[in-house]
Formats: structure tokens, C-alpha cells, sequence
């Protein structure tokens, strides 16, 4: 492989692993800039989104359904747990907030395992994105352009949802002055359980996209969770903008890093985040220091 | 005042009876239960989390010999009880119930064991606590090494047995120049350090290595790395989530068109879960239900009827590992480890997978290595690992007490 | 005003029972509930460790289990390398993390809120990935087996026994309680706590914050490591699981359902968090989906954590 080949399909590489990265990161961040919770059941929300993914692909016999499916149900699933859980918890103190997210994290994690078992479970791409096209000679999966694709479409729609649309609008207002945008009349218990759906139903967009590159299994949450903080973070709670960034910046250093100093692997992902947060503790985009 | 404290006082002293009533008896059931009673037989494994698919594999392969052995009239007249309980993976929390069992529940005869990072930190207590362990799938070459104690002895095929079958397996194949992938942990040094040795042995190239972190999720940095490094083949030592991640992903790269895949552990479980990326794999694997022994060809008769499915790898391990315990207790003529020790030490048994024999020198059981390759097979709707050579047990074994051959 | 004032001898009384009968268990209880009682004391110490800290400042840390994994590396190499007896390598472990804490005290404390949080979760993962590289020290994923209590000269040898090294950890944690209980009560406490209500205005009444920050993490983490540095003895082990983020996690859990604030609350949450995993997973396999609804009740039922509840009871029932 020559080396502008090389770097070519690493580039596509890390476009599509910032992409999984991002839907990871937005929901949490979108979630955390609205309530200011940190949701510690992300991961598993991420892992049921796989599973209910599996169930619908092998139901339907089609990826999409799954695609479509998945999303919605478990974020369905956050809108019933926020109003009927964590409704309750938002005059009391963020610790509340913690514990609550802790034991959902138990409970998703040992429901998964309780539903579809112990072993790891394949959750196939469809075959129209099964492929292989040639970068300069090299095969280069045709899934992976797809997921980069996403992302880049998923990035411009919510931007223009917060931008453009009055939920939107409604969501930016309220998480910026919640008792401003209260007074003004804003249904805010609507907005949070709203939001707090989207978050999970993008953590569980970013499981069922991820399916078939790492198959469904126990395993996940636990894998994924730190990854969603460390993007969100690097790029600023409750930045948008911010956890695209922290995507791309995340998936950039993994994939090259990875590749020229694979001993630093476990460290990279640590090290940026740190020195992020020094040079500015915000987050690169974030607003509280 | 003194009505807020007299409920204390009186709860203290029940505890206090209660407790020394508690201390009073076990004692003497203790002498009691020695020498009838059921033998206990402890295994703390990781039932839940990431390797949970592998404890529950281990699970059902010791229950289904309890039960076929219970309904032959157990060991020695005594019905067997295991005590299974669910670590989660977790090192503190399998000291703590392996502890438990010998201490609250006087069972002194440990398996099934997951991690090897449990496993290592069981070990040194095995004196302390006057148990013996045989493991049923701890690979890490050092548990017969420098890790080794008297009381561990070792049923299952270890890492450098299985990286030494794919070795012995290349030395006729046309491959000459060989990459390694392994997980970033012992094991995987261990494994892929083992694998160096015999590449460069058999004057065969070996290019390089790199390891991945457990969890990686994304491969494609080490499927480019393999590819440019311009080798025939690659030896994988991957296990669970990330061995699927890297098989799904590897096939979504087309790697296996331009490099073989070898790897050193080959289970059904990854084969259902990557489905036809798992195709062509060629690997050693520990146990295989399609390995043609009698005693194999009954005990896979014996699982298709209880669960309607064939055994895994995992699986005939511990059914392995029980015959092994069952023999040794047999032998010994009882379940003390002053007993049982140096009865395990040199016997010999015929197993599903052939003659087994636990070498008196380091406890390594002494069994064949066998080499697969997943093949598409009628009758079966996910590829099955076909057994495509053998190797003798005293050349898959390493020297005694080493990680290393002799030729 | 006298109603306080029986309430708090009340406390005091009944804390002193429990001592007493924390002192006398060795005598009644056996072998194995020694064993868990002196892991729940551990873990006790861990927990109240976190709870100044947390509790006090209201500095959450997403990386604790620095604190612990690295007391437990320290004290387990130095019984395993150097020969130190138990008491000189548990304590010099703790030490050790004290003023490695003031390290990660400054580094951590030029953020505030949640990416302080992010900070320490930081740097313990840094620490998790060296633990798990540097092999030659730490043994890589391996980690420190077959850690000895080294008896030394000057007697110790009563240490290493069960009975003995339990009275040490239970020591540790008296210990450490008492010097929490201090540090509250003093005007060292008073600054912590309004850095907790409110920073800014602590900051414009003249104090350096950050100081006092840094030192309450350093102290957090020293105790912690103190508690860490007992477990590698204890165990006879010391591995990276003992680093990793879901330590930190649990231990946050464990101050928080006991009661964050209340230094004694989070030693019982402790216990409560081990005894539970424990005996749940002894009774069935989906534990893990009980513990979680458990969590679950106590931030929609019982709030202020075990120490509230308790506290609740005795108000309810008050004297005639």
C-alpha cells in the first residue's frame, strides 16, 4: 500500500470511528446540557440499543427495521423512565442523580443478560453495505463509509433541529435559564422528558450502528461508557458542537495512535483529556470552568 | 434516656449468644461431615459481565457430570454438591466467595475459575486455606511455571500447548512469514512470545506483533498493521468480545483474502457470533465436539439430549476437569488434600479428548493438541470447527515446570 | 436544646456500643464473618476517606479508586520486595499516597465542577494504564500475588493473624474516623463546608480555596490509600481491577447510599454495598438487576442513605 493510500483508508477509518464516537457522545451531552445529569446507564442504554437492534433485524429479517426500530423504542423507554423516575429527583441534589443512573446501569445491564443471554450475538449489516470499494487499490468497507455518512448526516440534523426547529429553540432556552424559560411559559417537564428520550435513543442509535463492526454482547456498556465521557468532556458538557469535536478528535488520535505507538493504546484517550482540560477546564467548548 | 439504650444492650447480648452458639456447632458438624456427607466441590465463576458466556459454559459442564455422577451413586458412596457462585469477573470478589467456601462451608476442593487474573490471586492461598484447585481453563503458562503451588493442578490444554499445536501445525504448511495480534495482557504475551520462539525455531520468518487492549472496539489500525506488514499469516490471541470484533471486522476488510487468520483458542460461541467471518479460521482449539473418540462421540450424545445443542469448548473442558477430580478423589480414597494431592500426581486418565495425564512435576494434565478449521457442514447452520490434525501430548506439552519445547 | 443534647450523647453512647462489639467480634464470630468484617472495615475506611472529600467539599471524584489501587500496589511491594513488616508498609503506603495526592489535588483543582470530576477520573485511568504497562513493578495485568504479612522485630508478629490484622484495619479506621471527626469539627472543617455552600463567597471572605482543596484531596486520598494499603495484605493481592473506574464508581455509591457528610454513614453504605453483592449473588444470578432496584429505592425512599434512615428511626421514637 502506498503511503498516501495508507493515510487515505486511515483518514476513512477515523471518520467512520469518530462517527460511532459521536452518537455515543451527543446523547450524553445533550442530556447533561438540558438536566445536568450524568447519566451513568449511557453504556447500557448503548448495549440495549444493540440487543433490541438484533431482535428487530432477526424478527424483520432487514438491518433498517433494526436501524429505525431501535432508536425509537429504547428512546420511548427514557421517556417512561424520566417521567416516572427521575421527575422526581430534580429539587434534590446531584447525587441523587448519580445513584439512580448507578442502579439503572445494574438493572439495563442484568435485564439484557436476563432477555438474550449470556453469549455475544451477531447482528449482520445489510448486504447492500456489505461491500468493499477499492481506496487506491486497498478493500475498504462500504459499512464504515455508511457510518461516517451517518454521522455527518445525524451531526447536520440535530444542528439544524436546535438551531432551526421551536423544540429546538425550546431545548437551547432551557438549558441556558431553566427557570427564565419556566416563566416564559416553556412546558419544561415536556422539554426534559423529550430530551432525555433523544439522549437515550441516540445511545441506542450508536449501538445498533456499531452491531455489526462488534456484535451485541454483555460487554459493551462497560467498554463504551468511558469513551462517551471522555468525548463529552474533551469537548465541553453540554456542547453539541463541542462532542463532535471531542468525536473527531478522539477518533483521530485512536486510529494513528493506535497505529504508530500501540503501546500508548490504553493511555491516549487519558492523555488528551487531560491536557485538554488543563490548557481549558471547560472542555473545548464547554462554559463552566 | 436509659429506654433509648436498653434495646441495644438486649440486641448486643442476642448477638452475642447468637454468635457463640453460631461458633459452638460447626465444629462439631465440621467432624462429622469429613468423612461422609457430600463431597463440595466450590466453584466461583464469573456467571455475569464480559467472560460470563465462558462461566456459563463452565457451569453447565460441571452440573451435567454432578448429575450423571450423583445418579451412579456419586464418588465413593457421597453424592457430589457444587457450590456455584457468580465472581461478576471480579479478582476481590472470587477470593472472597473461594473463602468463603472454605471457610463458612467447609469446601475445599476448588474449579472453574475464569480469569486468570482471579485464578492468580487464588493461588498463593491454596496452602493457607489446605484446598485444592484444578483448573478447567486457565491458560496462563506461568500457573505450571514460576506461579506454580502444590496444591494447583491444571486439566486443560494451557496457552503454550495451544500456541505449540498451531506451531507444530506450521512447520508442513507453505506459510513462511507470520504477524502476531494479541490481547494486551499476560495471556497474549504469553501466547504470542510463545509463538516467536517456535516461528524462529522452525526457521520460519516471524515479521511482528502489536497488541490491542482488552475492549478495543475499533481493529482497523491492526488490520492495517497486519496487511502492511506483508505477511502470510497472522496468529491471533484474542478471546470473547474482542476476538468477535477483530474476525467481523477483518472480514469487513477482506483480510483473510490476502492473510491467513490462525488464532490460538477457537469456541463456538465466537462462531455464532461472527457468523461466516469465522470461515476458514485455522486454529488450535481446546476441545472440539467433532474430535472422533468414543468416549467424546457419548458425552456429546449425553449433551445434545440434556440441552439440545452440542458442547463447547469450554464445556468439555470442566466435564474433563471433573473426571480428572473424580479419578484423583477415587484414588485417593478420599477428598483431604494431603490425600488427593499426591494421588492427582501421575494419573492418568481416558477422557474425551484422549488420554489425560497429570505430569507429577508441574500438575499439567498431558493430553493431545489438536489443530481446526471452521468449515461450512451439512447438518449444522453456523460453520463447525472440523479437527484437521492431532499432535501427541508429550510434544504439545512444554518441559517441565517452562513455557518452552524441546525441539 | 437539651432534646440536641441527649441526641448527640445518644449517638455517642450507642457509637461506643458498637465499637465495643467491634472489638469484642473476633471472640464470637467465625472465621468467615471475620474475614468479611475485616473487608467491610476496609472498605469502610475507603468510603469515609471519600466522604470528606465528597461529603464535606462537595468535590466529587470519579477516581478514588487511585487512591486505594495505589496504597494497595504500594504496601503490597513493599512486603513483597523489601521485607518491611506490616505495619511500617502500611502505613508508609498511605503515606505515599498522601503526597501523591497533592499532585493530583493541584492538577485536578484547576478545574471546578464536573470537569474537576473528569479530572481525577483522568488521572486514575492514567494510573490504570501504567499499572497495567509497567510490568516489571507492578506485575502488568497480573499484578502483585502472594503478598506476605511480613512479621518484623518489635513484636508485630500478632498483626498477621486474623485476629490481629483485623484489629489493625479496625485501628486504621478508628483512627482515621477520629481524624476526620477532628478535621470537621475544626476550623479547617468550617472552611470546607463553605466551600461547599458556596465557593465564591468563601473565596471573597479571604480564603485560598484552592489550598484547602488541594489538602482536603490529598488527605482523602492519603486515608484512602491507608485503606488500599490494607487490602493488599489482607487479599494477599493487588491487581489493576483494583484501579478501574467501576471501583470509583462503587465507592461513590457506597458514601452516597450510607449518607454523604456524615464520615460514619459511608463506613456503614460500605458494608451495606459488600454484604449485599455478596449474599444477592450467593442467592441468584440476576443480583446485579436486585442491587440496581435497591440503588434505585433508596434516592426515591431514603434519600439522606442509611445514616438518614437510622437517624429517622431514633427521632421518631423519642424518649418519655
Amino acid at each position: 500500500m502506498s503511503t498516501f493510500g495508507l493515510l487515505l483508508s486511515q483518514f476513512a477509518d477515523a471518520l467512520s470511528q469518530s462517527a460511532l464516537l459521536f452518537f455515543l457522545g451527543v446523547g450524553l451531552t445533550l442530556i447533561f446540557g438540558l438536566m445536568r445529569i450524568v447519566n451513568f446507564a449511557h453504556g447500557a442504554l448503548y448495549m440495549l440499543g444493540a440487543f433490541v437492534g438484533y431482535s428487530l433485524a432477526h424478527w424483520s429479517g432487514n438491518y433498517w427495521v433494526a436501524l429505525a426500530g431501535a432508536p425509537m423504542l429504547v428512546g420511548l423507554f427514557g421517556v417512561a423512565f424520566e417521567f416516572s423516575i427521575l421527575r422526581r429527583l430534580y429539587r434534590r441534589d446531584a447525587h441523587a442523580f448519580l445513584m439512580v443512573t448507578f442502579g439503572l446501569a445494574l438493572v439495563l445491564g442484568e435485564a439484557v443478560r436476563l432477555t438474550w443471554g449470556s453469549d455475544a450475538l451477531k447482528v449482520a449489516a445489510p448486504p447492500a453495505l456489505s461491500g468493499v470499494i477499492f481506496l487506491l487499490d486497498e478493500p475498504f468497507p462500504v459499512y464504515r463509509l455508511f457510518l461516517a455518512a451517518t454521522g455527518i448526516v445525524v451531526a447536520v440534523a440535530i444542528w439544524q433541529f436546535l438551531e432551526r426547529s421551536r423544540l429546538g429553540l425550546l431545548i437551547r432556552a432551557t438549558s441556558q435559564n431553566a427557570e427564565m424559560a419556566n416563566a416564559l411559559g416553556v412546558d419544561i417537564k415536556l422539554i426534559r422528558s423529550c430530551v432525555f428520550g433523544i439522549g437515550c435513543g441516540l445511545a441506542a442509535l450508536g449501538g445498533v450502528l456499531a452491531a455489526p463492526l462488534v456484535t451485541a454482547s454483555n460487554g459493551m456498556a462497560a467498554t463504551v461508557i468511558i469513551d462517551a465521557f471522555v468525548i463529552v468532556i474533551i469537548g465541553g458538557m453540554g456542547s453539541f458542537l463541542g462532542s463532535l469535536i471531542g468525536a473527531l478528535l478522539i477518533g483521530f488520535v485512536q486510529v494513528f495512535g493506535n497505529y504508530y505507538a500501540p503501546d500508548f493504546a490504553l493511555a491516549f484517550m487519558y492523555l488528551v483529556m487531560l491536557v485538554v482540560l488543563v490548557v481549558r477546564p471547560g472542555g473545548l467548548l464547554g462554559k463552566e470552568a | 434516656m436509659s429506654g433509648q439504650f436498653r434495646p441495644s444492650r438486649r440486641a448486643m447480648l442476642k448477638v452475642g449468644l447468637a454468635a457463640t452458639a453460631t461458633v459452638a456447632s460447626p465444629a462439631v458438624l465440621r467432624s462429622a461431615r469429613a468423612d461422609t456427607g457430600p463431597i463440595k466441590i466450590g466453584l466461583p465463576l464469573a456467571l455475569t459481565g464480559a467472560l460470563g458466556s465462558v462461566g456459563q459454559q463452565q457451569k453447565r459442564g460441571a452440573e451435567l457430570w454432578a448429575k450423571v455422577q450423583n445418579a451412579k451413586g456419586g464418588i465413593l458412596g457421597r453424592q457430589i454438591e457444587l457450590l456455584i457462585e457468580d465472581t461478576a469477573g471480579n479478582p476481590a470478589n472470587c477470593v472472597r466467595k473461594a473463602q468463603e467456601m472454605v471457610e463458612r462451608r467447609d469446601c475445599r476442593l476448588l474449579t472453574g475459575i475464569t480469569l486468570s487474573s482471579e485464578a492468580l490471586a487464588v493461588v498463593p492461598k491454596l496452602a493457607e486455606w489446605d484446598s485444592i484447585f484444578i483448573s478447567s481453563d486457565n491458560g496462563d503458562g506461568r500457573l505450571t511455571a514460576e506461579s506454580l503451588v502444590p496444591n494447583f493442578f491444571r486439566a486443560n490444554i494451557s496457552g503454550p500447548m495451544g500456541t505449540r499445536a498451531v506451531s507444530l501445525y506450521l512447520r508442513s504448511a507453505k506459510l513462511q512469514k507470520f504477524y502476531a495480534l494479541g490481547l494486551d495482557y499476560a495471556w497474549g504475551h504469553n501466547s504470542v512470545q510463545v509463538f516467536e520462539q517456535e516461528t524462529t525455531k522452525s526457521k520460519k520468518e516471524f515479521i511482528g506483533k502489536v497488541f490491542a487492549p482488552t475492549g478495543t472496539k475499533d481493529y482497523s489500525p491492526y488490520i492495517t498493521k497486519i496487511r502492511q506488514s506483508g505477511a502470510d499469516a497472522v496468529f491471533l490471541v484474542l478471546q470473547g468480545d474482542d476476538n468477535n470484533a477483530f474476525l467481523s471486522q477483518a472480514q469487513q476488510y477482506r483480510l483473510p483474502e490476502k492473510v491467513k487468520l490462525l488464532t490460538e483458542i477457537v469456541d463456538l460461541t465466537s462462531i455464532r457470533a461472527v457468523g461466516d467471518a469465522s470461515l476458514g479460521l485455522i486454529g488450535s482449539s481446546r476441545y472440539s465436539f467433532t474430535y472422533d473418540h468414543p468416549l467424546n462421540g457419548e458425552f456429546v450424545a449425553l449433551w445434545k439430549k440434556e440441552h439440545n445443542t452440542v458442547p463447547d469448548t469450554f464445556e468439555g473442558e470442566q466435564w474433563q476437569c471433573m473426571k480428572v477430580f473424580e479419578a484423583g478423589i477415587v484414588k485417593a480414597g478420599g477428598i483431604e488434600a494431603a490425600k488427593l494431592r499426591p494421588a492427582l500426581e501421575d494419573i492418568e486418565i481416558e477422557s474425551v479428548k484422549g488420554k489425560v495425564h497429570i505430569r507429577k512435576c508441574d500438575h499439567q494434565g498431558v493430553q493431545q493438541g489438536f489443530m481446526v478449521e471452521v468449515v461450512k457442514k451439512p447438518g449444522f447452520d453456523t460453520p463447525v470447527p472440523e479437527v484437521i490434525a492431532t499432535f501427541p501430548g508429550d510434544e504439545t506439552t512444554p518441559t517441565c515446570n517452562t513455557m518452552t519445547f524441546k525441539d | 436544646m437539651t432534646g440536641a443534647t441527649r441526641m448527640k450523647g445518644a449517638t455517642r453512647l450507642i457509637c461506643i456500643v458498637v465499637l465495643l462489639a467491634l472489638v469484642l467480634a473476633p471472640l464470637g464470630l467465625p472465621p468467615f464473618a471475620m474475614t468479611l468484617l475485616t473487608e467491610a472495615v476496609i472498605l469502610g475506611l475507603f468510603a469515609m476517606s471519600l466522604d470528606l472529600m465528597f461529603g464535606y467539599t462537595r468535590l466529587v471524584s470519579f477516581g478514588h479508586a487511585a487512591a486505594y489501587g495505589f496504597g494497595a500496589y504500594a504496601s503490597g511491594w513493599l512486603l513483597l520486595h523489601t521485607g518491611m513488616p506490616l505495619l511500617f508498609a502500611v502505613f508508609a503506603a498511605g503515606l505515599l499516597t498522601g503526597v501523591l495526592a497533592i499532585g493530583i489535588g493541584w492538577m485536578c483543582t484547576l478545574a471546578t465542577g464536573v470537569s474537576f470530576s473528569m479530572l481525577t477520573l483522568a488521572l486514575a485511568q492514567l494510573l490504570y494504564a501504567i499499572s497495567f504497562k509497567w510490568t516489571s513493578v507492578t506485575g502488568g495485568s497480573d499484578g502483585l500475588a502472594g503478598i506476605p504479612r511480613t512479621i518484623g522485630p518489635f513484636g508485630f508478629a500478632a498483626l498477621s493473624s486474623k485476629a490481629g490484622f483485623y484489629y489493625l484495619a479496625l485501628g486504621c479506621l478508628v483512627g482515621g474516623f477520629l481524624v476526620c471527626f477532628a478535621l470537621v469539627r475544626s476550623p479547617f472543617g468550617a472552611v470546607l463546608r463553605g466551600i461547599r455552600e458556596n465557593e465564591s463567597k468563601t473565596t471573597a471572605l479571604g480564603y485560598n480555596t484552592r489550598l484547602y482543596k488541594i489538602a482536603v484531596v490529598a488527605i482523602s486520598y492519603g486515608l484512602g490509600g491507608l485503606a488500599g494499603a490494607l487490602y493488599a495484605p489482607f487479599a494477599g493481592f493487588a491487581n489493576t481491577e483494583l484501579l478501574f473506574w467501576l471501583l470509583s464508581g462503587q465507592v461513590l455509591i457506597m458514601v452516597i447510599v450510607g449518607g454523604a457528610g456524615t464520615l460514619i454513614g459511608p463506613v456503614l453504605g460500605a458494608a451495606f454495598f459488600m454484604l449485599m453483592e455478596h449474599q444477592l449473588s450467593a442467592w441468584t444470578e440476576a443480583w446485579a438487576l436486585y442491587f440496581g432496584l435497591i440503588f434505585i429505592a433508596f434516592v426515591l425512599f431514603a434519600p439522606e442513605g442509611i445514616w438518614g434512615l437510622a437517624t429517622r428511626l431514633r427521632r421518631a421514637h423519642p424518649r418519655p
